[in-house]
């Protein structure tokens, strides 16, 4: 029997590699990548509480399929602004994307 | 030692492996595939706490349209030029948040006494999901249904090319 | 009917005077003099006629006073116990120098209008003229210490005005500013006198002081220390040796300007303190031995220098330090007559003399006596009167020095200082040699200018002669009871009677003085001066003045100077360094925080992370998960 605390584990270094990502890597499309990868943590997270949890209850799966579903959704907008930003300045470093301190 | 074990062992570094090679790689396609390898990890997990049809779902979003659009993303915008900008003091705070975020959250977790009432999903689980979603949960499903297409012609939008109808 | 009353007049017409040429001066040019002397016309006409009525009623002295503002009560009360009182007074001393001021000022003013013709400044200068009148009259009947000090102040910040008057010439702002400044420091000294009097007596009108010293209220060390500290003061604007730096130096004013203050009446004002407050000298020996020593020191200290001086206005100069101190010497000397008749005799010969060599620089054009000469014949009146005041002041027999300058000698035989009369008989032999060196040089021998020159206009002969007739005949004023007249009031004075070898002695040492005078200079000036050797050691030290100006320079000038760079670097670096410090502090903030919003997303995210984790961490501190 895998305790729950295993679970969770997983899903907490997935989410800090994640975060780690987020912060440092210089791809925008890798940043997005990250993003996706710290929301299979919470997946992760909610699918194990609805079988472990104290009331185990089918309603943690369902959570899970919105959430991928809203992950699937980010992920494709957020995938075209980057390609059009890509076609009007020609770089997706995001370094370079500093527009926001004007 | 069950079969349980074993397998959560695989699936689990699986993922870590994956996520990790993201970080680590070089070249962005193979950061993208690491990525692949990761979100299989995560179904299989999803196998073993008895959500088949989230496992599936998983496999079918995460591993097959999302890595696929990551890879479309990355070979439409190449780029050549890499600098390398050495940015020592990010680096170093981002390492200090992260491991900080995952070290109160281990704690957290090795101090809270769980309670494991092991429950019994061997029941036809995507009946269950089914008919929740289409009582209990119908209105979010709407609305997600909504969200999809927003975002379908959004997506579309955006990324057209200028002069085009 | 007697006009003690009105006395309050007498500083108010120049006072008017005054305000009137400021407001109208520059309308009415060349008739701003007749203004200024209308006034001081008014002025001295009513100042002989007090000064007569006061000779022919003696002992009674008339006080007025009225209270300026209070703050603090005394208990001596002469307007209702308060401190800072106004007024007015009129004794014999008093009436006595209303009349030489408004005379010599009357003779000044008048002078002017033919040595400052074509000055375009003229109203401003009567103006000054006339605030100067105003404030030394205002000095002069002050009934206590502080109306005098606030006049003394006055009148020292008019004679800036007055010696700065050709304020575009560098040598003049100097030597104001000299001026100022070494009265300045030493009215340090009278100041925390009088402060420390006013301590113990309570008081600062003259009545009370005097009743205080009587009383033996006062230790007799208090009396002695505030004595010397405002005679310090007093040497300060009377030139005594070591403020008399600034005398000589003052001669850059315009020649009636020196007549008017530096002969006459601002340097007299130190004596006259002096005399005011006699009582308060009197009673401490120690008080009137210092001022005896530094009056002798300074008449044979300032009559060697005077020896060696080409420069006409110099050498008169030092001639009226080196005679203040003769005053100061007699005052000592407890000859409260003796001092008080030679300020009197003094303001004339001395005033005269300096406006017979404006006269002579008039016309002449220099005021080097090397290069004058010869113009006696062309000048006769001038000549002839500068020979009156130089006789006078010699203490040739019959003129008023010489009863003056007998009766200080007497006062100083009396009292017991033998060396300080021997030092001041010689001083009276250098005296009479180099004013006779100058007469001579002036006026005789062959002409060594190139400027022919004429005699002065009407406008300045006249005052002169009116002059040299009060040198010749005040002196016998001795005759009508001066004496008796003048202590009145009750002032303690020494008899003045000596031997009689005395008065034949100042006799042979005047005629000596000017026969060598006659020997070495009289007979050929210029064989004299083309034969001058070359200079030897005392030769230079005298010339220069013994170096005091230029020890004064190294011993307290650059150090001071020294001092004030220092601070002026110091508030340069440290105070506008702590004002830079904390521009540099904001402005590097101000950075710093610029540099927060670099539009890095990743730093955004960063900072965002970063509190998520502090929080965190303050939850599992604080034991929630527990």
């Amino acid at each position: 029997m895998v305790p729950l605390s295993a679970y969770l584990a997983v899903a907490a270094i997935l989410f800090t590699i994640g975060v780690f990502g987020v912060l440092f890597k210089r791809n925008s499309i890798i940043v997005l990548l990250s993003i996706e990868l710290m929301l299979n943590a919470a997946n992760i997270n909610l699918v194990a509480f609805s079988k472990f949890g104290i009331y185990p209850d089918t309603a943690g799966q369902i959570f899970s399929l919105f959430v991928i579903a809203v992950a699937a959704v980010e992920a494709a907008v957020g995938l075209a602004i980057l390609i059009l930003y890509f076609r009007n300045r020609g770089t997706i470093n995001i370094n370079e994307m500093d527009i926001m301190k004007r | 030692m069950t079969g349980e074990y074993i397998a959560f062992f695989i699936f689990a570094f699986m993922s870590i492996t994956g996520a990790v090679l993201v970080i680590n790689l070089t070249r962005v396609i193979h950061m993208v595939l690491a990525m692949g390898l990761t979100f299989l990890g995560v179904a299989g997990l999803f196998l073993i706490l008895n959500a088949e049809f989230l496992a599936f779902v998983q496999v079918l979003i995460y591993a097959g349209a999302i890595t696929i659009m990551m890879a479309l993303g990355v070979m439409m915008t190449n780029q050549h030029h890499e600098k390398q900008v050495r940015r020592r003091w990010h680096s170093f705070f981002a390492f200090v948040g992260a491991v900080t975020i995952g070290g109160t959250v281990f704690y957290g977790i090795y101090k809270t006494p769980w309670v494991c009432n092991p429950s019994g999903f061997d029941e036809n689980n995507i009946l269950t999901i089914g008919e929740r979603m289409f009582t209990e949960y119908v209105v979010p499903f709407e609305i997600a249904s909504v969200l999809l297409l927003v975002a379908l012609i959004g997506a579309v939008l955006i990324a057209k090319r200028e002069g085009d109808q | 009917m007697y006009m003690y009353n009105l006395a309050w007049i007498v500083p108010l017409l120049p006072l008017i005077s005054f305000v009137l040429l400021v407001a109208f001066g520059n309308r009415l040019k060349e008739r701003a003099a007749y203004l200024g002397i209308f006034f001081i016309l008014g002025s001295f006409v009513l100042s002989t006629i007090i000064f007569t009525q006061k000779y022919l009623q003696k002992g009674e002295d008339y006080l007025f006073t009225f209270r300026w503002f209070r703050a603090g009560d005394s208990d001596y009360g002469i307007a209702g116990g308060s401190i800072f009182n106004l007024g007015f007074e009129v004794t014999e001393l008093n009436a006595l120098m209303l009349f030489v001021v408004t005379a010599i000022s009357l003779a000044v003013f008048v002078y002017s209008i033919g040595y400052m013709r074509g000055d375009e400044r003229l109203p401003v200068f009567y103006s000054y003229l006339s605030l100067f009148a105003f404030s030394m009259l205002g000095l002069v009947i002050s009934p206590n210490l502080f109306q005098a000090f606030i006049c003394w102040e006055l009148v020292g910040a008019t004679s800036f005005l007055l010696i700065g008057f050709y304020f575009y010439k560098e040598s003049a702002k100097v030597a104001a500013k000299k001026a100022f400044l070494v009265t300045r420091l030493a009215d340090l000294g009278i100041l925390i006198g009088i402060l420390l009097l006013f301590w113990q007596v309570g008081s600062f009108e003259y009545r009370d002081i005097f009743a205080a010293v009587e009383g033996g209220a006062l230790a007799p060390w208090f009396i002695t220390l505030t004595a010397i500290l405002i005679f310090i003061g007093a040497a300060g604007k009377s030139g005594q040796f070591p403020f008399h730096v600034w005398l000589p130096d003052a001669m850059e004013g315009p020649t009636p300007v020196s007549a008017l203050i530096h002969a006459a009446t601002m340097v007299a004002a130190g004596v006259y303190l002096v005399a005011r407050l006699f009582p308060l000298f009197a009673a401490s020996t120690v008080a009137l031995l210092v001022v005896a020593i530094v009056g002798a020191f300074t008449a044979i200290f300032a009559a060697t220098i005077a020896l060696t001086q080409n420069d006409i206005k110099r050498v008169l100069a030092y001639s009226t330090v080196s005679q203040l101190g003769y005053m100061m010497l007699a005052l000592g000397s407890l000859g409260y007559i003796a001092g008080v008749f030679h300020l009197f005799t003094h303001a004339f010969f001395k005033a005269l003399l300096f406006l017979a060599a404006g006269s002579v620089i008039h016309a002449v054009g220099t005021q080097n006596i090397k290069e004058m000469g010869g113009i006696g014949s062309q000048m006769k009146l001038t000549r002839a009167v500068f020979l009156i005041g130089a006789l006078a002041i010699s203490g040739f027999p019959l003129l008023s020095g010489f009863f003056s300058k007998d009766q200080i000698l007497m006062a100083a035989y009396g009292s017991g200082n033998t060396f300080l009369f021997w030092m001041s008989l010689l001083t009276a032999v250098l005296t009479a040699f180099y004013m006779f060196r100058l007469y001579f040089l002036t006026f005789g021998g062959k002409v060594r200018t190139a400027i022919s020159a004429h005699e002065s206009p009407r406008s300045m002969t006249i005052p002169m002669a009116v002059l040299a007739f009060f040198a010749v005949f005040a002196g016998y004023i001795e005759f009508f009871g001066f004496g008796e007249w003048i202590t009145a009031g009750g002032t303690i004075a020494q008899e003045i009677s000596g031997p009689v070898w005395i008065m034949i002695g100042s006799i042979a040492v005047a005629l000596l003085g000017i026969g060598l005078a006659w020997y070495v200079y009289g007979r050929d000036a210029d064989a004299t001066l083309a034969k001058a050797p070359k200079p030897a050691p005392l030769y230079k030290l005298l010339y220069n003045k013994y170096y005091v100006d230029e020890l004064y320079d190294t011993a307290i000038v650059k150090p001071y100077t020294l001092f004030g760079k220092f601070l002026i670097l110091f508030d340069k670096y440290v105070i506008e360094g702590m004002v830079q410090l904390a521009v540099h502090i904001s402005v590097g903030l101000g950075r710093f925080g610029a540099r927060l919003q670099s539009g890095q997303i990743q730093a955004y995210m960063l900072v965002t992370v970063l509190g998520i984790a502090t929080l965190l961490i303050s939850l599992a501190v604080r034991g929630l998960f527990n």
